[in-house]
């Protein structure tokens, strides 16, 4: 589906230190769009995490979107990423979805074991909201 | 004493190609060699269960698991002996005196301070009582004159130093009023017990919490002291070992230690306390606690030059551990990156979420020192603080 994204990011990090990579991480943090306080709340937030995280997700033509913020610049860097391989895509197509880029850039292995839980909860997170959506559509087709 | 840090072998790695630089200490310590060989040693020559067997090796064994409880009654100042219980942690002692007091603490209060690790606030909760703080000021000074003491209050709970800030609590101000009323008062010494001398009869506590291995001894082991004058409790913990006599009808407890020591114990684990105590020892507290005191005023002031950083708690006396935040970046961003450079920190709220509700923020960098840290290793930590100022500018 979306390899060629994953694809572009994996070789936008490629050969980058980890001071480039972060510096990188960094600057997609800061162009990730804030989402408003309002929607910053318990519901739209996921546990297990070291930083805080929200989601919030749009189902536009049946396609799915994801609106992602944290209030760590890092970690917004990452979920920036994911946001751009996750958004504008089928829910079967999300479910479906290999995020190999996350283990290809070097942030998987870098992570320890309870911080890339942080990230998985956040892709459990998008693949449940993508589960419901396939099964509402079912259940209307 | 730079040379301090020899005997800790992991010490010597590099991590990410640049030298580890270890400031985590606060979550537990570096073992040394005369640690680790203690523990091979006694799996490789002594090990048998204790006080069961009629045969050698149980009786070297015992005789070890002893020494080591001898030697901890000593190195905290205790009338005797039998008033040290080796437990799994300070999180199990603490935990072990909330279910023997648990009747008594029903519906009542338990007074502990604002700095708490959670250990030292959910075992009261979970026995049924009411947690409340000793008020403090902005800085983390205890208020003691401010203390209310009410007939409701059946136990004082209190960490010698904080986990997160360093703040060392004026805990024999505490005992001395607690003394009048006639109320037991419990010491969480998980942060003082690497860093200060101690002594249970000079602080007037009547129970005593720490782990092993904040002391650079193994995991999975702590002590409990419980005074003699509450050494009829009811044991928190039933089984083997600290039975008088069973029957189905009635059961007949042993004296302390035993009384509290159900099942097999950590006996490599204890004895590995008695080698990290030997190696304090030989070094000598007093030593420890200037070196340490040196490194970590340096790191202080260092710290509360810079201008873009915020530096939580100011109390007189402070050790071990020093938090803090830069300015608009986020802990976790700050820890990511320091330990990109090899300086290992740990970020969040340390267990302490209602000092973090105090403190009005969600958590903080934490730097915290043992006796192998030097000014060198807070020259790397300030390195890597500036180079994270730099990376968001
Ligand atoms: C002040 C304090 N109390 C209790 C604990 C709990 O110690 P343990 O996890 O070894 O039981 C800690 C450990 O972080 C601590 O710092």
């Amino acid at each position: 589906m979306n390899d060629a994204i994953q694809n572009e990011i994996i070789e936008e990090f490629d050969g980058l230190e980890w001071f480039d990579k972060y510096s990188l991480l960094i600057s997609f943090g800061k162009k990730l769009k804030p989402m408003d306080e309002e929607f910053k709340t318990e519901d739209n937030s996921i546990s297990g995490c070291q930083s805080k995280v929200w989601v919030r997700s749009y189902n536009k033509d049946g396609k799915l979107s994801f609106d992602l913020d944290s209030d760590a610049m890092i970690t917004k860097g990452i979920i920036a990423l994911v946001a751009k391989v996750v958004n504008d895509r089928y829910p079967q197509e999300i479910l479906n979805a290999d995020l190999y880029f996350i283990d290809k850039i070097g942030l998987k292995s870098n992570l320890s074991p309870a911080r890339s839980n942080g990230l998985e909860s956040i892709i459990n997170r998008i693949k449940e909201v993508a589960t419901n959506e396939a099964n509402s559509n079912d259940l209307k087709n | 004493m730079k040379d301090l840090a020899n005997d800790f072998p992991i010490l010597e790695q590099k991590v990410y190609g640049k030298r580890l630089v270890y400031l985590d200490n606060a979550a537990t310590t570096q073992k040394p060699n005369s640690v680790i060989d203690t523990i091979s040693d006694y799996y490789r020559t002594d090990n048998s269960n204790i006080h069961r067997g009629a045969h050698y090796l149980s009786e070297v064994s015992s005789e070890r698991y002893e020494e080591a409880r001898k030697k901890v009654s000593d190195f905290i100042g205790a009338r005797n002996s039998s008033e040290v219980t080796f437990t799994s942690g300070t999180t199990g002692s603490i935990n072990q005196v909330a279910r023997s007091l648990g009747p008594s603490l029903r519906g009542k209060e338990v007074l502990v301070t604002g700095v708490e690790h959670h250990s030292n606030i959910v075992p009261w909760q979970l026995a049924g009582a009411t947690v409340n703080a000793i008020p403090m000021d902005e800085d983390c000074n205890l208020l003691i004159d401010s203390m209310e003491i009410t007939n409701k209050t059946k136990l004082i709970a209190i960490a010698h130093v904080s986990n997160v800030l360093g703040c060392v609590n004026e805990i024999k101000e505490i005992t001395e009023i607690a003394k009048d009323h006639d109320i037991p008062v419990l010491v969480d010494a998980a942060q003082s017990i690497q860093h200060l001398p101690l002594d249970v009869k000079d602080i007037g506590c009547d129970f005593l919490a720490f782990s092993g291995h904040k002391m650079y001894a193994s995991t999975g082991v702590g002590v409990l002291y419980t005074s003699d004058r509450f050494s009829d409790i009811t044991p928190a913990i039933g089984g083997g070992g600290m039975i008088d006599r069973v029957s189905l009808d009635k059961t007949t407890y042993l004296d302390p230690p035993l009384r509290f020591e159900a099942g097999t114990p950590d006996i490599a684990g204890a004895i590995s306390i008695s080698a990290a105590i030997d190696h304090m020892q030989k070094i000598g507290m007093d030593k420890i606690k200037k070196h340490e005191q040196e490194v970590y005023s340096y790191s202080r002031d260092r710290l509360l030059e810079m201008d873009n950083v915020t530096v939580y708690g100011n109390t007189n006396e402070m050790c071990g551990a020093i938090s803090f935040n830069l300015d608009n970046i986020h802990h976790y961003d700050t820890g990511l990156i320091l330990d990109k450079m090899g300086v290992a920190v740990r970020t969040g709220h340390h267990c302490a979420q209602p000092l973090m509700g105090s403190l009005g923020i969600e958590g903080t960098v934490r730097a915290s020192f043992a006796l192998y840290n030097t000014k060198e290793d807070v020259d790397m930590l300030i390195e890597g603080i500036e180079k994270v100022e730099m990376m968001y500018k």
